[in-house]
C-alpha cells in the first residue's frame, strides 16, 4: 500500500484493486526475504511524505464521540480532517477505503517496563531494576530497547505509545513516554523524563503466609515507619534542593527530583489500599509536589473527595485481575473503571504486573471488559486513549482524533475492544504508515505454508 | 509460717516415700504408707455423678474406697472437706511436657539403622527422653491437671508418647504408661531433608512409611534392618494420634485411616464445627483445643477491610465448636495445649458452656474421655476404687466462675494451689476485750484481709489493725492508745468453723494475758468487681452467637447447600458442541443433575413420562446463550500448602487430590466465569510430578466431594527449563540439568516401573488362589512374600498399564518429540502436552501420537524457551487435527477463559465453534470426560452456563452456572450474597468493637495476602 501511487479519492473499484495489490506486496516481500525471519525487527516507517485519507467506516474520536460514515485525513504527520466522509474537500495523495471498519486513536500504555526487559527469567535481558532504594536519577529512556521483539507484537494490536517505566525499590526511577516505531531512543521519545515512580510502603503487612497467616508483625510496622521517615527526609531534601537553580555540588538524585517541585515532572505513586492512597496523596501535597498520579488505585474509589480535591489521577491496576480481598465483590476489578467514572476521578487503564510487557497487547481488551461491566464503549476507549494522554501529559498532541493533533491512529476491521474482532490492518504514528509485521506472524506464515495441503 | 512449710515438705517426703522407686535401695528406715481420708466432701466421682457429704479413702497413691462418712479408719489422716468439692484430676491428652525442644538446626540423624527420611522417626519414645519440668507441671496442676500424655511434637511419624503423673517425682515414678500412643502429623518439623516440601508430600510419606512398616513386619527384615520400621509396625496397635492443622486435615487423616484400616484420634484445630457432618461421619475421636481466636482491632474502617469474613465468623463461632460437636453426637477430649495463659482455660470453658456446651460433657472431655482414648480409664479421670489418687479440691463446681482450685493431688501427692481459707474472715464483729467492746471491721481480699478497730458510738475513733488469718488461726494486732490501752494489743486465737466466733488468748500492753472473743455481727459485703473488663457486657457478648455456619465459612458461603434443580431454559442460543451445532431459539431442560432435553420447542410432556409431571422452573433465555460449563485443563486453584513436591526429580507418589482446598474463594470466582470443572495439577518443578485431581467446582462441599467420581487417573510430567532448574540462579546438583538428562531420567523411571510391575505380576501369580484378585491395594499382614509396595512406582506402572494419563508441561519441539519417542518405545501414550507453545512446529507428529495440546492463548517471553511461542499456536494445532485446548494455569485468567478462547479466532482465524470447543469439549476429551461432559447433549451432566451474550464476546457474563444440575452461581443470588456478606461483616465488626471495649484482648488487623499457585511455585509458600 505504501507503494500505491493513486492520487485523490478515485473510484471505489480502483481502491479495492489497490487493496488487493497491497496484500500481494506483503506476501511477496515475505517470500523474498525468508532470511529475515526472527532476525530483524520490522523497518521503522519513514516520515509521512504523502497525504492520506481514511474514508468510510466509524471513527472513534477518543473523547467519547463516534462519527459514522466518517473520514480522517492527515498530512505531514498531523490530522487535518475528521468528520463525515461527505465533508472531505481537500485532496489527498492516498485514499484508504475503510468502509465498515473502525478508526481509533493509537492506544496508550502507561506505566510499563516495555523495552527494559526482554525475557523475564533471563537476567542479562533485564534493565528495569537497579540496586538502590531511592533512584529517581535512573532514566528509562537511556536503556529503552527500541528493537525489543515484544514491541512489534504490541503494536500489532493498536498500542502505539507507551510510558516506559523502571521498576523496583521505593523510588524506581524516571519514566519517559515513547512512540513504539523508532530507529533509536532519541527519535522514540515523545515526552522524555516525564515522571518519577515510587512505591508507597504498604500499611498492612503480616507474618506467616496466606494458607497459614500469622499475626501482624509489630516489627514490620516499625520497619514501615522507618521507611516512611526515610521517604519524608528524601523529599524534604529534594524540595529544598529544588528551590535554588545552582548548587555548589551536584546531587544527581536531587536533580532528578527537582522537576516534581517545579512542575516539569509528575510523581507516580504505586498504592492500592485506601490507607496507602490517602497517606501518600496527602504526603505529596504537603511536600509541595505539583502533580501526583496514583498507580494501582484499587481502593481509589473509596476516596473520591480527596483525589478530586488534590487533582490526582489514577492509572488503574490491571482490570483483568483478581479481587484484592476474599470478601470483595467477585467482579470488583472489572467494575473499578465504572466506579471511578461515577465518582468523577480521572483514570486510565494500566497493565502493570506479571507479564506486563508481553501481555500489554491485551490493553484494548481491558477496556472491553470495563465496558461489559458498566462503562460505555467510548468511555472505555477514552480510558486507553485521551485520558491516558491526559494522565501522561501528552494530550496536546496525542490521545484523540481531532484536527491539529498527531496522526497517531489505527484501523481495525472490527471492534478493537473485543478479541474476536480486533484486527489491526493499518497503523500510523505521526502519519508514518507502520509495518505491522512481527516475528510471530512470520512464524505463523512459515508453518501455515509448511502444513498447507498441496 | 515456718512450721507450716515444714509440715508440708514433711508430708511430701512421707508420701513420696510410699512411692519410691521399687527397685532402688532403701535409704534409712522404710516409710510406711498411711490411709488418707477426705471427709464431708461433695464428691464428683465421674461426669454427671455427685455424692454429697461423702468420704474418699486413699492409700499408696490409689483410691481405696468411696462412700459415706464414717468409713475412715481411726488412724487415717483426715482432711475435712466440708463445703468443698472433690473431683478426679484432669487429663491433658496432648502435651510436650518434659520433652526436649527440637533443635533449630535439625536433629542430628540418630545412630543406628533408621528410616531414610528424618521426619519419620517412630522409634522415638517419650519414655526415654522425659525430663521432669516442675515449672510447667506446676502450671498444669494449678488448673487441675494431674496427668499428661506427652510426646515430642516434631516430625511426621513422631514416635510414642508416655502418660505422666504430675507428681513432681522422678521419671520412673511419674510415668505410668510408657507407650501411651503413637503420634503423627503432616509437618516435617525440624527435619532438614528437602522432602517433603508440601502437604501432599507429607501425606505420601506417611502412607509409604505405613506400607513399609507392614512390609517390614512380614518380610522386610530379610532384606534390611530398620529400627524405625520395626517401631512403626509395633506401634500400629497403640492408640494413634494424628495432628490436624485445620478442619480439612481431619478428613485427610480419615482417608489415610480408611486406606490402612487404622483408626486415628485426631488432634483438631478447633474449627471442626465448620465441616462437622463430614468430620463426625469419619468416626474419629477428636482432641479439641481450648484456644479461642482473639478479636481483631477493627475500629479503623480501613483496617477492618483487611480482616476477612472467614476470620470474623471463626472468631464468633469458635466457642460453639465443642457444643456443636457434642450436640451432633461426636466424642471429644479437650486439650489446653497452646493456651498462652493456662489460667485462661476456665474462662474459655465457661464461654463454651455459655454457648451451649453441657457442663457434664465439658468435665468428661477433661477426664474420662481423654483417659479412655489411651485405655487408661481404669486409672484416670474418675474417683473410683483402684484409680490413681488424682484429685482436685475446689471451692465450687469447676465451671462456676467463683470457683477456686485449692489443692491438686497427683498419685497421692498433695499440691496446695490456694490454701483453703477457713471461714471468710470479712464482716463486722463485736470485739470483746475484757470489759470493753470494740468494733472490728474486716474488709479486703479473701486471702489478704484488712482490719480496722473502732469505738462503738464514736465512729471517728478508729485504728488500723494488722490481721493475719492462717488456716483457722488468727492474729490481730492494733495500737490501743485511742481505746485507752496505752500500747499494742496483741491477740491470737482461732476461728470456729461455721461459727462466726473468733476467740483465744491475748496480751495487753503491760504484759497481761487475757481471753478475748469476736462475734460476727454482719457478713462480708460483696465488693464491686475491680476487674477492668466490663463483665456484664462481656457476658452478653459471650452468650450463644446468632451467626450461622456457612459453607464454606466466609464470603459467598451459604448456610444451606443448594440441591439439584429441575429447569427448562426457553428461547436460547444453544452451543451444543454436538452434531446439532449452534441452535437458535432453542430450549434446554435439566433434571436430576443431567441434561434431559435439548432442541427447539421442547415438549416437557414427552420428556417426563411419569404420570404426574414434576414442577419445572421455566427460565426465559431470549437473547441469551447456553453452553456447557468451561473446563480448565490446567488449573492450580483450590490447592493447599504446596503445589509442587519439587524436592525430588520423581514424585509420582504425591496426589493433588489429597490437598484440594474446598474453601478457596477462587472456586466461586471461577464459577462466576462459567467454569464448572478443572484439572488440579501438580506444578512443574520436577520431570515426574504428582497425580492430578479432576474436580468439579461444587462450591460449599468438601474436597473429596468435589472430585469427579470414576474419573481416570492423571499425572503431571514436566520438561525443559523448570525441571532442569535453569532459572534457579546457580547451577544445581540435582539430576537432570539438561534436556538430555531428562530423557534418560524418563527411560530409567519407566524401566524401573516395568521391572516393578513384572515383580508384582510374578508374586501375584505365585500367591495362593483365594488371595488373588485383590491387587496391590490390599496390604494384608497374612499375605506371604509380596514385594514391597512403592507408591511412586505404582503410579508409573499405572501409566504403562494405560490406567494413568500424562499431562506434560512442555515448550520446545525437541523435548515434545523426545517424550513421544520415550512413550512409543516403552509402550504407552502421552495424553496431553500442556503449555506446548511450540506445538505448532510438531503438530503432525502430535496428531499421529494422538496427544492433546493444551496451550495458552497468547503468553510468551517469560523465559528463554518460550521465545518462539506464537498466539497462532492453538489455531494451527486445531487445523492440523490435534485435539486443542486453551487453559489458564492462572486463577485470574481461568475466569475469563471464554475471552481466551476468542483469541483463537483473532489469531489464526479459528471458527467460533472451534474456539469454543477449546475450553469445553476438547478439554473434556483430554480428561477422558467427554462421555459425560463437554457438550449440551441429552444424558450428559447438567454442567450448564447461561450467558448474557455470545460467550466468546467481550460482553459475555455468566448469569447462571449449574454444576450437576445444582445452581452454584447465579448473578442475582450473587447480589444477595454480597449483601449477606456485607451485613455479616458489619454485625461482627460491631460485635468485635464491643468486645474490645468490654476488655477482651484484640490484635491488629492483618491482610490475608492471597497467594496463587503457578506451575513453578516451589514449597508451601508462594
Amino acid at each position: 500500500m505504501r507503494s500505491a501511487g493513486a492520487v485523490g479519492s478515485g473510484s471505489r473499484q480502483l481502491q479495492q484493486t489497490m487493496g488487493v495489490a497491497a496484500s500481494c506486496y506483503c506476501l511477496l516481500a515475505t517470500v523474498l526475504l525468508p532470511l529475515a525471519l526472527n532476525a530483524q525487527k520490522p523497518t521503522p516507517a519513514p516520515a509521512q511524505a504523502k497525504s492520506i485519507l481514511l474514508k468510510g467506516g466509524t471513527v472513534h474520536v477518543g473523547d467519547g464521540t463516534v462519527i459514522d460514515d466518517a473520514a480522517v485525513g492527515f498530512r505531514n504527520g498531523a490530522i487535518d480532517f475528521v468528520g463525515h466522509s461527505y465533508g472531505v474537500t481537500a485532496a489527498y495523495d492516498t485514499t484508504i477505503i475503510t468502509t465498515d471498519q473502525h478508526i481509533y486513536p493509537g492506544l496508550i500504555l502507561p506505566d510499563n517496563s516495555l523495552g527494559l526487559h526482554e525475557v523475564d527469567l533471563v537476567r542479562a535481558t533485564s534493565d528495569e531494576d537497579d540496586t538502590g532504594e531511592m533512584e529517581p536519577e535512573l532514566r528509562a529512556l537511556s536503556a529503552y530497547n527500541t528493537d525489543s521483539r515484544i514491541i512489534p507484537t504490541v503494536k500489532s494490536n493498536g498500542v502505539l505509545i507507551a510510558q516506559v517505566t523502571p521498576r523496583g525499590g521505593t523510588i524506581a526511577g524516571t519514566s519517559s513516554v515513547v512512540q513504539l516505531d523508532a530507529w533509536d531512543n532519541a527519535s522514540a521519545a515523545i515526552r522524555a523524563d516525564d515522571g518519577v515512580h515510587m512505591t508507597w510502603p504498604k500499611a498492612f503487612q503480616r507474618s506467616g503466609w496466606w494458607a497459614e497467616p500469622g499475626d501482624t508483625d509489630k516489627s514490620k510496622g516499625d520497619e514501615r515507619a522507618k521507611r516512611l521517615t526515610n521517604i519524608e527526609d528524601f523529599f524534604r531534601k529534594a524540595a529544598a534542593y529544588a528551590k535554588a537553580s545552582t548548587h555548589a555540588e551536584t546531587d544527581l538524585r536531587m536533580e532528578a527530583m527537582s522537576g516534581l517541585f517545579t512542575g516539569t515532572k509528575t510523581l507516580f505513586i504505586n498504592a492500592d489500599g485506601a490507607q496507602d492512597i490517602q497517606e501518600s496523596v496527602l504526603f505529596a501535597s504537603v511536600m509541595g509536589v505539583k502533580r501526583t498520579v496514583i498507580v494501582g488505585g484499587y481502593d481509589a474509589w473509596r476516596l473520591p473527595d480527596l483525589l478530586r480535591e488534590k487533582k490526582v489521577d489514577v492509572i488503574l491496576r490491571r482490570v483483568h485481575g483478581l479481587p484484592m480481598r476474599d470478601d470483595d465483590d467477585v467482579d470488583l476489578p472489572y467494575r473499578l473503571p465504572t466506579l471511578l467514572k461515577a465518582k468523577g476521578i480521572r483514570f486510565c487503564l494500566g497493565y502493570t504486573g506479571d507479564m506486563e510487557r508481553m501481555g500489554s497487547r491485551n490493553l484494548a481488551f481491558l477496556a472491553g471488559t470495563a465496558s461489559a461491566y458498566g462503562l460505555s464503549k467510548e468511555d472505555a476507549l477514552q480510558a486507553i486513549t485521551l485520558d491516558a494522554a491526559r494522565v501522561l501529559g501528552i494530550d496536546q498532541k496525542y490521545g484523540s482524533l481531532v484536527v491539529g493533533k498527531s496522526a497517531t491512529l489505527f484501523i481495525s476491521t472490527g471492534d478493537a475492544l473485543d478479541m474476536r474482532t480486533n484486527n489491526v490492518t493499518h497503523a500510523f504514528i505521526d502519519g508514518r504508515h507502520l509495518d505491522l509485521d512481527d516475528h510471530q506472524k512470520k512464524l505463523y506464515r512459515q508453518y501455515k505454508r509448511r502444513y498447507a495441503k498441496p | 509460717m515456718r512450721f507450716r512449710s515444714y509440715a508440708l515438705s514433711l508430708a511430701s517426703l512421707l508420701s513420696a516415700a510410699c512411692f519410691a522407686q521399687k527397685n532402688a535401695p532403701v535409704n534409712g528406715p522404710a516409710d510406711k504408707s498411711r490411709i488418707v481420708a477426705f471427709t464431708h466432701a461433695t464428691v464428683h466421682p465421674s461426669p454427671g455423678k455427685t455424692l454429697t457429704d461423702a468420704t474418699v479413702l486413699v492409700q499408696d497413691g490409689r483410691i481405696l474406697r468411696v462412700g459415706q462418712n464414717g468409713i475412715a479408719p481411726a488412724d487415717a489422716v483426715v482432711y475435712d472437706l466440708q463445703g468443698l468439692h472433690l473431683w478426679p484430676g484432669l487429663v491433658e491428652p496432648y502435651s510436650d511436657l518434659g520433652m526436649p525442644a527440637p533443635d533449630g538446626n535439625g536433629q542430628p540423624k540418630p545412630a543406628g539403622a533408621r528410616f531414610w527420611n528424618p521426619a519419620v522417626h517412630p522409634a522415638v519414645q517419650a519414655v526415654r527422653s522425659y525430663v521432669p519440668d516442675e515449672d510447667k507441671a506446676a502450671s498444669l496442676r494449678a488448673q487441675g491437671f494431674t496427668t499428661v500424655i506427652t510426646h515430642r511434637m516434631d516430625g511426621i511419624a513422631r514416635g510414642t508418647s508416655c502418660a505422666v503423673l504430675l507428681g513432681g517425682r522422678n521419671a520412673n515414678e511419674d510415668i505410668i504408661a510408657p507407650d501411651a500412643a503413637a503420634h503423627f502429623s503432616f509437618s516435617k518439623g525440624s527435619s532438614k531433608d528437602a522432602y517433603p516440601s508440601s502437604l501432599m508430600g507429607s501425606i505420601a510419606l506417611v502412607r509409604q512409611a505405613i506400607y513399609d512398616a507392614r512390609w517390614y513386619a512380614m518380610q522386610g527384615q530379610r532384606e534390611q534392618s530398620d529400627a524405625d520400621l520395626q517401631a512403626l509396625s509395633d506401634q500400629l496397635d497403640l492408640p494413634l494420634v494424628f495432628e490436624a492443622s485445620d478442619r480439612n486435615d481431619v478428613l485427610r487423616i480419615a482417608s489415610i485411616g480408611r486406606e490402612f484400616g487404622l483408626h486415628f484420634i485426631v488432634k483438631g484445630a478447633g474449627d471442626e464445627y465448620a465441616r462437622l457432618g463430614d468430620i463426625l461421619a469419619t468416626g474419629q475421636p477428636l482432641i479439641v483445643p481450648l484456644v479461642l481466636p482473639e478479636a481483631y482491632d477493627v475500629e479503623d474502617p480501613y483496617e477492618a477491610l483487611e480482616v476477612g469474613l472467614a476470620k470474623l465468623k471463626h472468631w464468633e463461632l469458635a466457642p460453639t465448636n465443642p457444643a456443636r460437636i457434642a450436640e451432633a453426637g461426636g466424642s471429644f477430649a479437650f486439650t489446653a495445649q497452646g493456651l498462652k495463659d493456662p489460667g485462661a482455660m476456665w474462662d474459655v470453658l465457661r464461654r463454651m458452656v455459655r454457648c451451649g456446651l453441657d457442663s457434664t460433657t465439658a468435665i468428661a472431655a477433661l477426664t474420662t474421655v481423654p483417659a479412655a482414648l489411651f485405655h487408661l480409664e481404669q486409672r484416670l479421670g474418675v474417683i473410683a476404687p483402684g484409680a490413681d489418687a488424682n484429685l482436685i479440691i475446689s471451692s465450687h463446681h469447676l465451671l462456676n466462675e467463683k470457683n477456686t482450685i485449692h489443692e491438686t493431688w497427683c498419685g497421692g501427692q498433695r499440691f496446695v494451689q490456694k490454701p483453703i481459707p477457713g471461714e471468710d474472715p470479712r464482716g463486722t464483729f463485736d470485739l470483746n476485750l475484757r470489759s470493753s467492746i470494740l468494733k472490728l471491721k474486716v474488709t479486703g481480699a479473701l486471702d489478704k484481709p484488712e482490719a480496722e478497730v473502732s469505738q462503738p458510738g464514736s465512729e471517728g475513733v478508729r485504728e488500723k489493725a494488722t490481721l493475719e488469718v492462717v488456716r483457722g488461726g488468727v492474729t490481730l494486732v492494733f495500737n490501743g492508745d485511742r481505746f485507752g490501752f496505752k500500747g499494742p494489743v496483741r491477740l491470737n486465737g482461732s476461728i470456729h468453723p461455721r461459727g462466726g466466733i473468733w476467740d483465744g488468748q491475748g496480751q495487753m500492753p503491760g504484759g497481761e494475758w487475757i481471753a478475748w472473743s469476736a462475734v460476727r455481727q454482719a457478713g462480708a459485703q460483696t465488693l464491686p468487681n475491680k476487674d477492668k473488663k466490663d463483665k456484664a457486657a462481656l457476658d452478653s457478648l459471650w452468650s450463644a452467637p446468632t451467626g450461622q455456619v456457612w459453607f464454606p465459612l466466609g464470603a459467598y458461603g451459604v448456610p444451606m447447600l443448594p440441591d439439584t434443580e429441575l429447569v427448562v431454559f426457553r428461547h436460547a442460543t444453544v452451543w451444543t458442541n454436538g452434531p446439532q451445532g449452534v441452535l437458535r431459539d432453542a430450549d434446554v431442560c435439566i433434571a436430576q443433575g443431567r441434561i434431559l432435553g435439548v432442541g427447539q420447542k421442547l415438549d416437557l410432556g414427552t420428556l417426563f413420562t411419569e404420570r404426574r409431571r414434576p414442577t419445572v422452573m421455566e427460565i426465559d433465555a431470549t437473547g441469551k446463550h447456553i453452553t456447557c460449563g468451561i473446563i480448565d485443563e490446567h488449573s492450580h486453584i483450590a490447592i493447599t500448602r504446596g503445589v509442587n513436591e519439587g524436592s525430588q526429580a520423581i514424585t509420582a507418589e504425591v496426589r493433588i487430590g489429597d490437598v484440594t482446598d474446598p474453601e478457596d474463594v477462587d472456586i466461586y470466582r471461577n464459577l462466576a466465569g462459567g467454569v464448572t470443572a478443572v484439572q488440579q495439577l501438580h506444578g512443574s518443578a520436577n520431570p515426574i510430578g504428582g497425580q492430578s485431581a479432576l474436580t468439579k467446582l461444587r462450591w460449599g462441599q468438601n474436597g473429596e466431594q468435589m472430585h469427579i467420581a470414576g474419573a481416570d487417573g492423571f499425572i503431571k510430567f514436566a520438561l525443559g527449563e523448570n525441571v532442569k532448574q535453569s532459572n534457579w540462579g546457580s547451577e544445581g546438583s540435582r539430576f537432570p540439568q539438561t534436556r538430555m538428562g531428562v530423557e534418560q531420567l524418563m527411560y530409567d523411571a519407566f524401566h524401573r516401573a516395568k521391572e516393578y510391575h513384572a515383580e508384582w505380576t510374578l508374586a501375584e501369580a505365585a500367591r495362593p488362589k483365594q488371595a488373588k484378585g485383590r491387587g496391590r491395594s490390599a496390604p494384608e499382614p497374612s499375605t506371604a512374600l509380596m514385594p514391597r509396595r512403592d507408591l511412586e512406582l505404582d503410579a508409573l506402572a499405572e501409566i504403562l498399564e494405560g490406567r494413568r494419563a500424562i499431562t506434560c508441561h512442555s515448550y520446545v519441539q525437541s523435548e515434545v518429540a523426545m517424550l513421544m519417542d520415550v512413550a512409543d518405545s516403552m509402550g504407552f501414550k502421552v495424553n496431553t502436552f500442556t503449555h506446548i507453545l511450540e506445538g505448532y512446529k510438531v503438530a503432525p507428529r502430535m496428531k499421529e501420537h494422538g496427544v492433546t495440546a493444551s496451550t495458552f492463548s497468547d503468553w510468551w517471553a517469560y523465559k528463554m524457551e518460550v521465545g518462539d511461542a506464537i498466539p497462532y499456536n492453538a489455531a494451527l494445532l486445531n487445523e492440523a487435527g490435534v485435539n486443542t485446548c486453551i487453559n489458564s494455569d492462572d486463577a485470574e485468567m481461568s475466569r475469563r477463559l471464554n475471552q481466551e478462547a476468542a483469541k483463537a479466532m483473532k489469531y489464526g482465524g479459528a471458527s467460533a465453534e472451534d474456539a469454543w470447543k477449546m475450553v469445553t469439549l476438547n478439554p473434556a476429551k483430554a480428561l477422558h470426560l467427554d462421555a459425560r461432559m463437554g457438550s449440551v447433549e441429552v444424558g450428559k451432566d447438567a454442567d450448564i452456563v447461561l450467558w448474557s451474550a455470545n460467550p466468546l464476546s467481550i460482553e459475555a457474563k455468566a448469569e447462571m452456572t449449574f454444576v450437576d444440575g445444582v445452581r452454584r452461581f447465579d448473578l442475582k443470588q450473587d447480589t444477595e450474597l454480597r449483601k449477606a456478606t456485607g451485613a455479616e461483616r458489619e454485625r461482627l465488626i460491631t460485635k468485635m468493637i464491643a468486645a474490645k471495649k468490654a476488655g477482651a484482648p484484640a490484635s491488629k488487623a492483618e491482610r490475608k495476602d492471597k497467594g496463587h499457585w503457578h506451575c513453578e511455585t516451589i514449597g508451601e509458600e508462594p
